[in-house]
């Protein structure tokens, strides 16, 4: 079975499995240890039971020739009791190494490669695929050589006593291989698809486990039952037909080995009879023929790990050999101080090829300004941000961060300059404490509230039970939409960063929450530069510069009087939506209500 | 190990519907063990006999040893492939079996009782913990069954063989297979169940680092996440050492049995040949049945060992199954309504017994046709009427009517079916646009499909798709944007065609000019329903209602047409004049 067309994924595994070399080997050693002890202890109990069934020898007789019994018993308990723990921990080298390097990949890879995949999928390669590994490392791989060494070990043992006998074993050796590389050929691709719909299964469920609410309105969680069920079914169907192949190959490896003993033991009695042989020599191959199938056996319960581990492997090696962008320059650290202008400079991005999302975007930004980016859905602007964010590169021209290259500058020494507002801040699991000091680990409870009450959160954290010590659930489950954007705002004061890239939340808050996100937003401005994919008039009307983007490319940019005059998309992008563009907005951020007319505004 | 038989007996009643299945396979389990102890015993007696035979030059009838050889090796080969398929078959039904069981349990339980739960850990529950409830049936209850019925078999042998070595024999095979695994069930408890968690909490922050990764990045936070979940391995890692430790050393010590047991009779026996009291031929076989006897009791150390694990899964799913549903469904059927209208009166409503009201004596009335808006700052309630009309939340106090009846006369479904909502967090579940629709109708026609996502002004761009309504959406498919998704819930409420309508937030989490552009299709869903709107956006559907109610804290503060409250200049006027701003409108 392993004489088969190696695949590209076997020859994978057995590239990583550098780390277990040495656990392996012990593994290996260990189990050629124990089948030299088994064989002592067979010569052991042949030439007992030989000399009591021919001569009647006595017992004290019989005990002073079995010293030998004592250190072979201890050995087999010794040898017994490391075999397990040794294959393990070579597992245990690899599991760790290779999940460290899954999650330092995604990190890599960054947030715009996950969007496109099923995070339960992703987990499920990182968590699930990577123990699927620990069977293949520490028992596949120590018994596909032992089944290789025992059978030899002991064919050197039986040759010399009984020739017909290892002619008989040796033939039938062989004889398994060929009908287990039969029964493997369809077991990979089925346990593939075996792999494939785990994880189908495991996205459905976590799909149903999510919606579930929506499910109870339609009063549909019955039907979703019934599809759960179709689900879980053929998911047994597909373990079963693994399994079925798994067991089908194990019946021939029995039927071969049982008729492989059968027939040395009939040979056996045949030539006793006659007196060709000695009784002891009988007994001693009869004792060893099951243990020379024993290993083979073993490694075929092994097998289905390995094609586990292989399944796995696609997974993991698919997310591992995943690019990373824009890694391969040499990165440096220039000074960029708390003041650096932005430029774009011709930026062209594609995220498919032909799917382009910017054909040739320039801009610059100024330092300590607010500056707006605004423009139909699908213009480009959340793919300003990820280049600004280094979660993709420019393919074509530049972006300038105070006049160096950004595809030059390392990114971690980058993204410690900027903040980052998302429409939806992802809540950790964890207490607010340490959601808040995400990006500063070591900040005192101190700093922590300091930027809590900037960012007008400490009241409010302040009236939980737990306080800062509140666990947050998923999405922040238990925290309104306006606290999970003011704790998201504590985390970017207490970052302390000269440089604040917001996506404007499109979601509306109560009139007094909003008004104090929008303080403590304009409070985050003072000083630093903030860049804002703006989606509400207000926010735009309060910068400094707006920049309008359509198709990928900017087609406008200026302050809002000046281009809610000149007539082009802005101005008609501020038309469409029934808002008079020469009214005159509110001078600040902050609303004051009871300010503007309302009645002139209503949109219907 | 307390409440161990119980969660046993537990595990068995669950596979009621299995237990012939798995009678079967544990019968055949047996057969095949025997035909092995057989095979040996015999095939020791015929090389013995036939020796002795050679030796004496008599003449020996080898036709029956050699048959019963070639039986026992057929028996157990075929046995252990039917046994393997008919318990793994029974199993993996039954497991499918327990999945949607878990599922229907826990359905009830949403969202009051799972809210605070990471659908993460529900996932592990339902996907990974059942898996390992194959243990259960798999390696304990069929080779325990099978390790008694071969020790059984053993000392009945033994007896009427050679009584001497019945003692050290039964001795020793009840240190290996009861002993042993006792001791690995202790020991194994501690590592088994934290190897458990620590896988859980291992995915949970797997998947927290996958979604939260764009802020893991930015925060520079990536290294701390992934020195986290390096600790978490290692974690795992060490327990499963720990495990492997305790499984290396059980074997050894089976292994020891098994040696002690063969040459304890091995040695008895010669004791007994070289006396006369023992046929010769008969040594070999027993030493070689003892043997092969003690085959049946190696699997049960390393099953028990992972009983804590198995227990511990088991745990984690019946925890959930045994949750009381935050609201008790009435014992008869529902009541059937006169009409859709609601009244509440002096309800009062917490989240538990030391929070504050979230509704605090509230009085509302819904008739038929009537529409009311809710507004009111975050934390006013008003969700909490939405949760309370839908039975996901209890109430205290005050009385509750639907069509006449006590709301707690419902069953939540039958009241659910009569009532539409479209909220801020409609799911979108992973399939094409048309399942996604159909989720309020399964017996929808396509045109009637069609016809509501008309209304909800989102046909056109359905059908721009390159897939139409067979497009997948969700998570592995295309990205619908937020006000692609709300239209897809209006439609979804249309095609549900039920005479109450709760918008709760229709608007939320769309950009003003989204939402403005939405209130026509809403208008549309609205007519011929009565309505409850919960929103703090009066400026889309503010002056579509009858009735305007102001929440603070659980209280209604101000109420009145909006014309009145208006004209009174209170709470209601400054927020409508607030929420009026060019910056909401755009």
């Amino acid at each position: 079975m392993s004489g088969r067309r190696p695949s590209r994924f076997e020859n994978w595994l057995d590239a990583e499995r550098a780390l277990a070399q040495r656990a392996i080997a012990g593994a290996v050693g260990l189990g050629a240890l124990a089948a030299l002890l088994l064989i002592a202890q067979a010569w052991l109990l042949a030439w007992t039971l030989a000399g009591a069934v021919l001569q009647r020898t006595p017992l004290h007789q019989v005990l002073t020739q079995l010293w030998p019994l004592v250190p072979i018993v201890a050995g087999r308990f010794a040898v017994a009791a490391l075999t397990e723990q040794t294959g393990m921990r070579g597992a245990i080298a690899i599991k760790e190494g290779l999940r460290d390097r899954l999650v330092r990949h995604l990190h890599a890879l960054g947030p715009v490669f996950l969007h496109a995949r099923h995070s339960g999928e992703v987990a499920t390669a990182v968590v699930d695929g990577v123990e699927a590994l620990e069977s293949y490392y520490a028992r596949y791989l120590p018994q596909k050589a032992l089944a290789l060494l025992v059978p030899v070990a002991i064919l050197a043992f039986v040759l010399p006593r009984d020739w017909i006998s290892a002619l008989v074993l040796v033939a039938s050796a062989p004889l398994i291989i060929v009908f287990m590389i039969l029964i493997g050929s369809g077991a990979e691709r089925r346990n593939q698809r075996q792999w494939r719909e785990l994880a189908r299964m495991s996205a459905h469920f976590l799909d149903a486990l999510q919606g579930l609410v929506t499910l109870k309105i339609f009063n549909a969680a019955r039907r979703e039952a019934d599809v759960i069920a179709r689900v879980s079914d053929e998911y047994r169907r597909s373990t079963m037909a693994v399994l079925r192949i798994a067991f089908l190959s194990s019946l021939v490896l029995e039927f071969f080995s049982a008729v492989g003993i059968a027939l040395v033991a009939v040979l056996i009695g045949f030539r006793l009879l006659r007196g060709d042989l000695g009784l002891e020599a009988g007994l001693f191959v009869l004792l060893l023929a099951p243990e020379y199938f024993l290993p083979l056996r073993t490694l075929g319960t092994h097998y289905h790990a390995r094609m586990e581990a292989i399944a796995a492997a696609e997974r993991i090696a698919g997310i591992l050999e995943a690019p990373v962008p824009g890694s391969a320059r040499a990165v440096t650290c220039p000074a960029l101080g708390r003041a650096f202008d932005l430029r774009f400079d011709d930026v062209h991005f594609a995220y498919e090829p032909g799917r382009d999302a910017l054909r040739g975007a320039s801009f610059t930004l100024q330092p300590g300004r607010v500056a707006a980016l605004v423009g139909p859905s699908g213009a480009g602007k959340s793919t300003v941000l990820n280049l600004l964010l280094g979660f993709v590169h420019a393919q074509r021209g530049r972006v300038l961060v105070g006049g160096h290259d950004l595809a030059d500058i390392d990114p971690a020494y980058w993204l410690a300059h900027v903040a980052w507002l998302p429409q939806r801040p992802h809540l950790f699991e964890g207490s607010i404490l340490d959601n808040i000091r995400l990006g500063k680990p070591g900040a005192s409870v101190e700093a922590v509230r300091a930027a809590a009450r900037e960012a007008d959160a400490d009241e409010f954290i302040g009236r939980l039970r737990q306080g800062y010590d509140t666990p947050v659930g998923e999405r922040g489950q238990n925290l309104s939409g306006g606290q999970v954007q003011r704790i998201a705002l504590a985390r970017a004061f207490l970052k302390d960063a000269p440089l604040i890239l917001m996506d404007e939340a499109t979601a509306s808050l109560d009139s007094e929450t909003e008004a104090r996100v929008v303080a403590a937003l304009a409070r985050l401005a003072r000083g630093r530069s903030l860049l804002v994919v703006a989606h509400r008039l207000r926010t735009v009307v309060a910068a400094d510069h707006i920049v309008v983007m359509d198709a990928g490319r900017v087609v406008e940019e200026g302050t809002h009087e000046v281009l809610a005059r000149t007539g082009g998309l802005y101005a008609r992008l501020v038309r469409a939506h029934d808002v008079v563009p020469d009214l005159a907005p509110p001078p600040t951020p902050d609303p004051t209500p009871d300010s503007a007319p309302a009645a002139a505004l209503r949109p219907d | 190990m307390r409440g161990d038989l119980k969660l046993a007996r537990r595990l068995l009643v669950l596979a009621g519907p299995y237990r012939r299945w798995l009678a079967l396979g544990a019968l055949c389990a047996t057969l095949t063990q025997l035909a092995g102890v057989g095979l040996m015993a015999v095939a020791g007696w015929f090389i013995a006999a036939m020796a002795l035979a050679g030796v004496a030059g008599t003449p020996i009838n080898y036709f029956l040893p050699a048959a019963l050889i070639r039986a026992f090796a057929i028996v157990r080969t075929g046995g252990r492939y039917v046994e393997r398929v008919v318990t793994h078959e029974a199993t993996f039904r039954l497991l499918a079996q327990l999945r949607t069981w878990f599922f229907r349990r826990i359905e009830p339980l949403a969202p009051a009782r799972l809210e605070r739960r990471r659908s993460g850990d529900l996932l592990e529950r339902i996907q990974a913990d059942i898996d390992t409830l194959q243990n259960a049936y798999l390696r304990l209850l069929v080779p325990f069954a099978v390790g008694i019925a071969s020790a059984l078999v053993a000392a009945i042998v033994l007896v009427r063989v050679i009584p001497q070595a019945v003692v050290p024999v039964m001795v020793l095979m009840l240190v290996a297979g009861a002993a042993v695994p006792i001791a690995m069930r202790r020991l194994g408890e501690a590592p088994g169940t934290a190897r458990i968690e620590a896988r859980a909490a291992l995915r949970m922050a797997v998947i927290d680092g996958v979604q939260g990764m764009a802020e893991l990045r930015v925060y520079g936070a990536a290294q701390a996440q992934a020195r986290r979940i390096h600790a978490l391995t290692q974690a795992l890692n060490a327990q499963q050492l720990r495990l492997a430790r305790l499984s290396g050393l059980s074997a050894a010590i089976v292994g020891l049995c098994a040696s002690g047991a063969m040459w304890a009779v091995a040695l008895e026996g010669v004791v007994l040949v070289s006396r006369g009291a023992l046929m010769p031929a008969a040594l070999p076989m027993l030493a070689l049945f003892v043997l092969a006897s003690f085959d049946a009791i190696g699997p049960l150390p390393g099953a028990m060992q992972q009983v804590g694990e198995t227990f511990a899964a088991a745990r984690r799913v019946f925890e959930l199954v045994d949750a009381t549903p935050e609201v008790a469904e009435p014992k008869g059927g529902s009541p059937t309504p006169g009409d859709a209208g609601i009244t509440l009166r002096g309800v009062r409503m917490r989240y538990g017994t030391d929070e504050a009201w979230a509704l605090d004596g509230l009085d509302l009335e819904l008739p038929p046709g009537r529409r009311i808006a809710v507004v009111g700052p975050s934390g006013a309630g008003k969700t909490s009427i939405v949760r309370l009309l839908l039975r996901f939340r209890e109430y205290q106090e005050g009385t509750v009517h639907f069509g006449g009846h006590d709301l707690r006369r419902y069953r939540g479904d039958d009241l659910r079916s009569r009532i539409a909502v479209v909220s801020q967090d409609t799911w979108l579940f992973d399939t094409t646009i048309l399942d996604n629709l159909r989720i309020a109708d399964p017996r929808a026609s396509d045109e009637d499909v069609f016809r509501a996502a008309r209304a909800a002004q989102i046909h056109d761009f359905i059908v721009s798709l390159p897939e139409g309504y067979r497009t997948c959406v969700g998570e592995a498919g295309i990205k619908v944007s937020g006000g692609q998704a709300r239209r897809i819930a209006i439609a979804r409420a249309l095609l549900k065609d039920a005479p109450v309508l709760l918008l709760d937030e229709p608007t939320e989490g769309l950009d003003p000019q989204t939402g403005h552009a939405l209130v026509e299709s809403i208008e549309t869903l609205m007519a011929g329903r009565s309505v409850l709107v919960i929103t703090h956006r009066l400026a889309h559907l503010g002056d579509r209602v009858d009735e305007v109610l102001v929440l603070e804290q659980g209280r209604v503060v101000e109420r009145g047409t909006p014309a009145e409250l208006l004209r009174r200049g209170g709470r209601y006027a400054r927020h409508r004049d607030h929420l009026a701003l060019p910056g909401e409108a755009y």
